[in-house]
């Protein structure tokens, strides 16, 4: 009775502490979604892989979203012409590099501070060198799926000039551009990219204003419901792992070096939190697992989980999916370790 | 495209709008009975607060939609998802936990608990690191936390011998140790109760433990010694005086 009503508390507190994040990451990603043009973003990207994953991997803090918010948001940006480098590293880091995230981490982890940086600091370096191994591959369209393929622009390469006029949501996007330290000429790629951008892009950036504070309350009431659920889900798990799971077992397991990584990275996966709130959910752990295990939770979970796999798939093919969870599953896997063995 | 107007889609639409509303009400409730204090570190209450003021005007401004949308015969929104959950479960999964939390009273960890996650006066390496003491000249000014910091820092017993002692915390009978002392211990929290953490420290009594009934709140008064107890060379309160008390409010420190 006393152990159930400890499950009881640990759910509720987690809940109580998570709803505010999520609630925010919710209002910011619909927000974003109906005021904000991505196509002025595609336009200023630069040409070299390595520039082009690295802004693609910052774009977070101006779009804020959790994993689920992040893959229709890619989906976008790859029809309308982003190249891939920067698609995959929008895709990957944006659900940890960004404010929202960075201030709940704050919150969980402010007597470690360093799990917060080293946590921004790897989710950039690991979506980098995902972009950059997956700009290698020059035509990316083998690996999406066919309907996402066609729409894609027929041709890369060429950016002809387009102008700026009828773009609704300039304000925000003028940093993307800053962001990039020169103000460059808007570019935007052209051909089949136009014609899919007709059919992709975000329909509802033409609409009146007060259609679209509706549609904005609309998306926030779905997204809430859907995280909503998942994150009462893993709390729910947290919880009971918590008190059931014999004390000597989680230490065994939490204080290996090695074990504890990886016991971190396939919980991650398994309870598919959101990245907005998932810092409360590997605050529970923190006095029993090792500092690089929580890190691993932190970088992993949000780049790839079993929640967002179905998501992914309306993008990519399996395969390219599974190139992606392998190689950031092992580069979180070593950094986390060397963490583990060297800083704490 | 407007998808045909059906009775189901009205209800996934009410049930969104109870959920949502459910959940503001919930957060405040924990907040105006006070029980939010066990749920939560007191910085991050006021976040709950407003998070609970938002979700109660977005469930209240959708509350409006939907009784126009049941009165008028419009066509239905399309209800997009995600899909993660069939339609409707995340509502009413979250409908339903709001529910249950609105009857039930959280309440702080105890004994159990400690005994379970392991009261000790040391902070284990994994364990988060303060970053301040408060080095007080009064030494019966110091709280229990206190002390546990001060031995991390400086764990050698004799250097604290003959220092006069007051501080509080909840009873626990920890098997290891004699009848004649109990252990008086306390929950740390950095942020919510998942992370909460006991420490405590072994009190000497004049007479047996079962006095002193685990859980119950004692404010003990008494003489800091250094003894050999359960093979552990460690400070120990040698008490004078043992006085009930009542749950505080907050019954974490921080």
């Amino acid at each position: 009775m006393v152990q159930w009503n400890s499950v009881l508390t640990l759910f509720f507190s987690l809940l109580v502490e998570a709803m505010p994040f999520l609630l925010l990451g919710v209002l910011f990603s619909s927000v974003l979604l109906m005021f904000v043009d991505e196509r002025r973003l595609i336009a200023a990207v630069p040409k070299n892989a390595l520039l082009a994953a690295l802004l693609g991997s910052s774009i977070g803090f101006l779009f804020p979203v959790c994993e689920c918010g992040n893959v229709p948001v890619a989906r976008r940006l790859l029809v309308q012409g982003a190249p891939p480098a920067m698609a995959i590293g929008y895709l990957l880091a944006a659900p940890t590099v960004n404010p929202i995230v960075f201030w709940a981490t704050w919150i969980a982890f402010r007597d470690q501070p360093e799990l917060v940086f080293l946590r921004v600091g790897f989710s950039l370096l690991i979506a980098v060198i995902v972009a950059c191994v997956f700009s290698t591959q020059a035509d990316l369209r083998p690996l999406l799926q066919p309907a996402v393929a066609r729409a894609m622009p027929a041709t890369r390469g060429q950016k002809p000039k387009q102008n700026r006029a009828d773009n609704p949501g300039a304000d925000l996007l003028q940093s993307g551009t800053f962001l990039l330290g020169k103000a460059g000429a808007p570019l935007r790629l052209d051909g089949g990219g136009m014609q899919a951008a007709a059919l992709v892009s975000n329909p509802v950036l033409a609409k009146p204003l007060p259609e679209k504070l509706r549609l904005m309350l609309d998306n926030m009431m779905q997204e809430l419901r859907e995280l909503g659920g998942i994150l009462i889900l893993g709390a729910a798990i947290a919880s009971v792992l918590q008190v059931a799971i014999p004390r000597e077992a989680v230490l065994s397991l939490g204080q290996g070096q090695i074990t504890s990584i990886l016991a971190m990275m396939v919980l991650a996966w398994v309870v598919s939190i959101c990245s907005t709130v998932d810092s409360f959910f590997a605050l529970s752990f923190a006095s029993t697992f090792t500092s690089g295990s929580l890190l691993a939770f932190l970088v992993f979970g949000p780049m790839i989980d079993l929640k967002n796999i179905a998501l992914l798939l309306s993008v990519f093919k399996g395969r390219a999916i599974a190139y992606i969870f392998i190689l950031a599953a092992q580069l979180t896997f070593v950094l986390t370790l060397l963490v583990n063995l060297y800083v704490s | 495209m407007p998808s045909p107007r059906s009775t189901s889609a009205l209800r996934l639409l009410w049930l969104d709008v109870l959920a949502t509303l459910a959940w503001g009400v919930l957060l405040l409730r924990f907040w105006l009975t006070g029980r939010i204090n066990v749920l939560l570190h007191p910085d991050y209450v006021w976040l709950a607060i407003a998070a609970g003021i938002a979700l109660v005007g977005l469930g209240g401004v959708k509350l409006m939609d939907v009784m126009q949308l049941t009165r008028s015969r419009q066509p239905l929104p399309q209800v997009l998802h995600i899909n993660f959950f069939p339609p409707g479960w995340g509502s009413a999964l979250m409908l339903a936990v709001a529910l249950f939390g609105l009857q039930f009273t959280p309440r702080a960890f105890a004994s159990q608990v400690a005994l379970d996650r392991g009261v000790t006066d040391t902070l284990t390496m994994t364990r988060s690191q303060p970053q301040s003491f408060r080095a007080n000249v009064r030494t019966e000014d110091k709280s229990l936390v206190d002390w546990v910091r001060t031995l991390n820092v400086y764990p050698e017993p004799d250097a604290y011998t003959g220092q006069s002692a007051k501080i509080e915390g909840f009873a626990i009978h920890t098997a290891k140790l004699p009848d004649n002392y109990l252990t008086l211990a306390r929950f740390v929290i950095t942020c919510c109760a998942a992370d909460t953490y006991p420490v405590g420290l072994p009190i000497k009594l004049a007479t047996s433990r079962t006095a002193y009934p685990q859980d119950q709140w004692f404010r003990v008064e008494g003489t800091m010694i250094t003894e050999t107890v359960a093979g552990m060379r460690q400070l120990v309160v040698q008490s004078k005086s043992l006085t009930k008390i009542s749950e505080p409010k907050n019954p974490y420190d921080s």
